[in-house]
């Protein structure tokens, strides 16, 4: 009503144009509200990490309560917590990220090689079932795979890498490489489908004519298909950069953290993300949790600008 | 071309490629469907007896005791229809919403379109993270509440992303003359778009509802009602026993004679993994375009 008013008065052609399409303008605006109450909303909320903020004063409370400044990131940083969260949050990301992201690459570039297109087909598709299944599930698959009694330990023992079930689950020593494993596993069909994409859109004419020239197939790969593909693999992984500490590709840290974590190996599964959890909902100590949350929200923000950066620079797009 | 070559003789570089292909080839989809073919035989089997180990191919001590069981329990009863009346109204909520909101945001004239469009990019790489987005829950009094698992989600960046593309490269007549014929927008959307995005429908439907039906994130953190709680929350009980004590409790699983609480969920989690693995091979051209699409414009 107000927008008609306006538009007649001033004559404004930008309004006129607004009215004409309110009802279009109304399906945008519907979104924008919605976003800006729960994704807006919460960013703003962030400044209670730098306040002393009572779950009990609401929404307001979080512009109504006492600053205390850096508090409690100092807090934080002198917690006797925060080395073992650093290097644990670290540690999985980073082997995450040198493991994971290889591995879909070249089982693309080697699924490409099987000629067979049912055969191709097939195996595509079994490759990323273990995407569409949640964590909750691969972490019961494990339950059953890894426990003293399971086939994992039943290889390994009947293999003599060991003498005893080891205790894959339950030990601080195994629970990375568990991780790690499970990440490659669940994800590598999927991420896979990116690079297939890529190689599918090669030109076969170059293949013919390496062919022609007599480069065998491995040549033709390295001096082909991987030259072709690195624009892709170069989005990829600033994708991937860009979501180091979340678990990169899929961001699955928190999951896998806080699903295959328990007391036992509690000592390298606990991470930031879960700590936040524990600190912030259960224990109720939400400013501390948020300023913790938020420290690592600045190193993840950090890593993708420096990755659209460095994306500029190599391939002359970034991703915004 | 193929016959070609294959005529040529193979060289014996050749063979040994093709063998090294074929052997990861055949363990890949080894490693992708064992884990599940396992499960499935070891919830057919006495779960008191699976402890022992030793199972690799065929159930040793058949039993339906653990479907009964599962089946028979009021806990798991309610958390599958809990999960699916998230996943049909979930699913329902952020298809039409997203396409309705990308919709408006592809008219090529719309006034401040690219401030909006900003907007939404914004969001989608930045977040206040999970604490204050609790309170926020908390002040709309979502906790504990169905909506919970529906409302926040219910518009998703990403698809708006891929929808507002998709609705640009429809021919700006189609719209336009029912314009002229005097169609309202909501006419328009509902009996020219919605038809024409039948491809996207299913792709941003397909995955939403596979991420419902897997969710238990909000069941675990944002939820506190016992009638409340999905399959994939009850599953957690089960599977950390550090955190299951309670919860274990809250299911109502009891080991009995031959059942034990491992044995039932194995049960729960095939009945869980089964309309995933009967729907995705179908619908892989949709999210394969989808997720190419995406991949580009991101």
């Amino acid at each position: 009503m107000k927008e008609r008013v306006k538009a007649k008065r001033a004559g404004n052609g930008c309004l006129k144009l607004f009215w004409k399409q309110r009802y279009l303008q109304l399906f945008v605006l519907a979104g924008i509200a919605y976003i800006l109450i729960f994704n807006y909303v919460p960013m703003v909320g962030l400044i209670i990490g730098f306040k002393d903020y009572k779950i009990t004063s609401g929404l307001q409370g979080m512009f109504t309560s006492e600053w205390v400044g850096l508090k409690y990131f100092k807090e934080f940083f002198t917690d006797y917590k925060f080395p073992e969260l650093m290097r644990n949050t670290l540690v999985l990301s980073i082997l995450k990220l040198i493991f994971s992201f290889p591995i879909p690459i070249i089982f693309a570039v080697m699924l490409n090689e099987v000629k067979n297109k049912k055969a191709k087909k097939f195996i595509q598709t079994v490759s990323y079932l273990p995407y569409f299944v949640s964590w909750v599930i691969v972490a019961g698959l494990l339950r059953i795979l890894a426990s003293d009694t399971g086939i994992i330990n039943d290889i390994l023992m009947s293999l003599h890498l060991t003498s005893h079930p080891l205790e894959l689950l339950t030990s601080p020593k195994y629970f990375t490489a568990v991780a790690v494993l499970t990440a490659i596993w669940k994800d590598t069909g999927w991420w896979a489908i990116v690079f297939l994409a890529a190689i599918t859109g090669i030109d076969p004419t170059l293949y013919e004519a390496a062919e022609m020239d007599g480069a065998t197939r491995i040549q033709r790969i390295r001096f082909i298909t991987i030259p072709c593909i690195a624009g892709t693999v170069t989005v990829v992984l600033i994708m991937a950069l860009g979501n180091l500490l979340g678990g990169g590709l899929s961001g699955s840290n928190f999951e896998q953290c806080y699903l295959l974590g328990n007391q036992g190996n509690m000592a390298v599964s606990d991470i930031i993300q879960t700590y936040v959890m524990r600190i912030g909902l259960s224990n109720g100590r939400y400013s501390f949790a948020t300023a913790v949350g938020m420290f690592q929200s600045v190193i993840s923000v950090t890593l993708v600008f420096i990755s659209n950066f460095i994306s500029k620079k190599i391939s002359g797009n970034g991703l915004f | 071309m193929e016959n070609k070559s294959r005529k040529k003789r193979k060289s014996r570089g050749d063979i040994i490629f093709d063998t090294i292909v074929t052997l990861v080839m055949i363990g890949i989809v080894l490693m992708c469907l064992y884990p599940f073919y396992l499960a499935v035989i070891m919830s057919f089997n006495e779960g008191i007896d699976a402890q022992r180990g030793g199972i690799y191919l065929l159930p040793r001590m058949f039993t339906l005791d653990n479907y009964a069981k599962l089946f028979r329990d009021g806990a798991w009863g309610r958390a599958f229809v809990v999960t699916v009346a998230r996943t049909v109204v979930g699913t329902f909520m952020t298809v039409f919403f997203t396409l309705f909101v990308a919709y408006g945001l592809s008219y090529k004239e719309l006034v401040f379109r690219k401030a909006y469009y900003s907007f939404f990019i914004f969001a989608m790489y930045f977040s206040g993270g999970v604490i204050p987005y609790y309170i926020l829950l908390r002040s709309l009094h979502l906790l504990n509440t169905f909506w919970v698992y529906v409302v926040p989600g219910c518009l998703s960046l990403f698809y708006i992303v891929v929808a507002t593309s998709f609705f640009q490269d429809v021919p700006k007549e189609l719209a336009e003359s029912a314009r002229l014929d005097g169609a309202g927008e909501f006419t328009i959307f509902r009996k020219i778009i919605l038809p024409i995005s039948k491809p996207l429908m299913a792709t941003i439907a397909i995955f939403t509802s596979v991420g419902h039906w897997n969710a238990w994130y909000e069941s675990a953190f944002f939820v506190t009602d016992k009638k409340l709680r999905t399959m994939g929350y009850l599953m957690i009980a089960v599977i950390n026993s550090s955190k299951a004590s309670t919860s274990a409790a809250d299911a109502g699983m009891q080991a009995t004679a031959t059942t034990t609480t491992l044995s039932i969920q194995l049960a729960a989690m095939v009945v869980a993994v089964l309309p995933i693995l009967c729907v995705y091979p179908y619908f892989q051209k949709y999210f394969v375009t989808g997720m190419t699409v995406g991949a580009v414009k991101s």
